[in-house]
């Protein structure tokens, strides 16, 4: 039993519940978040490989002295295999998961607490609330546990925009809440659907129970439960035809509660797809529907980004066309497409964080984010100029940053699965990505500064800076030796695109 | 006649599910809409317990006595009464947020029209 496990995500809790407490009590809040926040990405590090079973219930087959005394109704049928607690699996994929969802989520944190003069206890709170949620969907083995971790994620980041305080968060979150009070109890809808047909929700047990002809897989509730399932993880993620709520949740919030939100996004989509390919890859048509949601996710989300002039819902569409190049690693189903998408989705999460906080700072200096209203920020923050430029040319795939190298993956991955064309429609959205970036670049740093354009705090936060260099640093350690990642992630992709999980 | 109670259970939850979709998607009124939204999380739970129905069963809740053979194969199936408790918390919270977040806009605009107050 490794409860480091279980830790990763009862820690963060216990960190939102003893931070809310602190409320109002401003420099005690300022140091025991950033200490508390130091856990996020160092628990991962010191758990082991391994299952944990909350309660210690261990399948039956693993506990003899309890299964003596059971009629053979149970010991000698499937029953014997399943898990009756819930389970939560952490493998390499996870531990780098958790990590470097662990390091967005502290260097945010650290952002967002030095980045205002009175940090807000409840907005900790709703922080630390979201990563726990978010960690618990990463690590668990049991989809009704993941839904109920997907709707205090949702709530987390309705928190997040509320304590914002930014002009407008009120109406977006509630027409974000009214959209997932919709989608979540059809997701419940899609479980329970599963349950009805294999009795479990565990995801092992209910493969099991699909691949071992307990239940007939080509069961029509089954392809119901899948397309609710499906519906269920747009929404969690924010792709079509929840993008454009989803790009207006981040715009409502502060930068560093948007970083911290797309790395949510992220990966509750990387979590749900891959629930959704360990359940249902045996579905022919199941390949298909991911590559076309993630190519229209890549279309739509780069496309309405060129038209944005807001600095945000810019990089909140890029980060919904980032998201497509992740799902098309995915639905690509080979150990490489895959490995390749999950690269991509670490990487997404530590640029478009590196975007945020960047673009935060000029939101800090002037209070603005409409791009027609900015220029000229290059003689006043060049350093954080350097790095917003550094953060855009890896969100593009230029060489030596990351995400060239997990996009390179990707093309090379759909060449290798027989469909060119995706790699062709990569290329091409890459290119575009690469121009949405340079014009707001230039809009807001090269073009001469305009004479209405008050600057109202001249210093830049530190805390930035620092938290862009180390998101930077890890970036340029992905970009120059890619096998330090990939190596987490292939045996997990192996294991997926063989259909052995 | 004699109506499935299962089934009836399930007819119920869809209805639920339809109404409340209907609720949230046309009516104007947020607070309506809220109510809309209750419907169809009512329905779901109300179709996850229909599932953990067994007819002529028993409560899971093994007696003195019982021959453990007899009990696991009479007993209802209690795993969907306990997702349900779970899901009824949730829904709780949920909609404890949105009265919250309406609360605070009728005092802003003084109204509770979603094309007022959504549709800007």
């Amino acid at each position: 039993m490794n409860f480091l496990i279980a830790l990763m995500v009862i820690v963060p809790i216990l960190c939102a519940l003893f931070l809310n407490l602190l409320h109002k009590k401003d420099r005690t809040i300022k140091v025991v978040t950033v200490l508390l926040a130091l856990t996020l990405p160092a628990l991962p590090l010191l758990a082991n490989y391994g299952l944990h079973y909350f309660g210690g219930y261990v399948p039956l087959v693993e506990n003899p002295t309890l299964a003596n005394n059971l009629p053979p109704l149970i010991t000698d049928t499937a029953l014997n295999t399943f898990h009756p607690a819930i389970t939560y699996s952490f493998q390499s994929a996870q531990q780098l998961f958790v990590f470097i969802f662990g390091l967005v989520a502290l260097l945010a944190i650290f952002v967002s607490v030095f980045e205002t003069r009175r940090p807000s206890g409840v907005y900790a709170y709703m922080m630390f609330m979201g990563v726990a949620a978010v960690t618990a969907v990463i690590l668990t083995d049991d989809i009704f546990n993941l839904y109920v971790f997907f709707e205090i994620a949702a709530l987390a980041t309705v928190g997040i925009v509320l304590v914002s305080n930014v002009k407008g968060n009120y109406e977006t979150a509630l027409k974000y809440m009214i959209i997932g009070s919709i989608v979540a109890p059809l997701l419940l809808l899609g479980i329970a659907l599963l349950l009805g047909v294999t009795g479990n929700v565990n995801i092992t047990d209910i493969i099991y129970s699909i691949k071992n002809g307990l239940v007939d897989p080509q069961n029509p509730v089954i392809l119901m439960a899948c397309a609710l399932i499906v519906f269920g993880w747009l929404y969690g993620s924010g792709l079509p035809p929840f993008h454009t709520i989803k790009s207006a949740i981040y715009s409502k919030a502060l930068p560093s509660g948007a970083a911290l939100m797309q790395a949510f996004s992220v990966f509750i989509f990387v979590a749900m797809g891959i629930i959704i390919l360990r359940i249902f890859s045996y579905l022919p048509f199941s390949q298909w529907v991911i590559l076309g949601v993630s190519l229209m996710a890549m279309i739509l989300g780069i496309t309405m980004a060129i038209l944005q002039t807001d600095l945000k819902r810019m990089i909140g569409f890029l980060a919904v066309g980032e998201l497509g190049y992740i799902g098309i690693g995915l639905g690509l189903s080979t150990a490489y497409g895959i490995t390749a998408g999950l690269f991509q989705a670490v990487n997404e999460a530590m640029i478009t964080a590196i975007l945020f906080l960047g673009f935060g700072v000029v939101l800090y200096q002037t209070g603005i984010s409409d791009t027609r209203k900015l220029g000229g920020m290059m003689v006043k923050t060049p350093l954080v100029a350097f790095l917003v430029l550094l953060g855009g040319f890896a969100m593009a795939g230029v060489p030596l940053l990351n995400a060239f190298q997990s996009k390179l993956m990707l093309i090379q991955g759909s060449i290798k699965a027989g469909l060119p064309e995706l790699g062709v429609i990569m290329i091409l959205l890459s290119i575009v990505t690469f121009m949405t970036f340079m014009k707001a670049f230039h809009a807001v740093y090269l073009r001469p500064m305009p004479d209405e354009l008050v600057i109202k705090h001249e210093k830049i936060p530190k805390a930035t800076i620092i938290a862009m260099l180390v998101l930077l640093g890890v970036c340029l350690i992905f970009g120059l030796f890619p096998q330090v990642a990939t190596s987490y992630l292939q045996p997990l992709a192996t294991s997926l695109a063989g259909g052995i999980l | 006649m004699i109506i499935d109670v299962q089934l009836a259970s399930l007819f119920t939850a869809v209805a639920l599910v339809v109404i409340g979709i209907f609720a949230a998607v046309f009516l104007d009124n947020l607070i309506k809409k809220v109510i809309g939204l209750a419907f169809i999380g009512d329905g779901v739970n109300l179709f996850l317990i229909s599932m953990g129905y067994k007819a002529g069963g028993i409560v899971y809740i093994q007696l003195p006595g019982m021959a453990a053979d007899w009990f696991a194969q009479n007993s209802a199936y209690p795993l969907p009464f306990a997702l349900v408790l779970t899901s009824i918390v949730i829904g709780a919270s949920t909609m404890a947020v949105m009265l919250g977040i309406i609360i605070v806009l009728y005092k802003k605009r003084g109204s509770i029209s979603a094309s007022k107050i959504l549709g800007e």
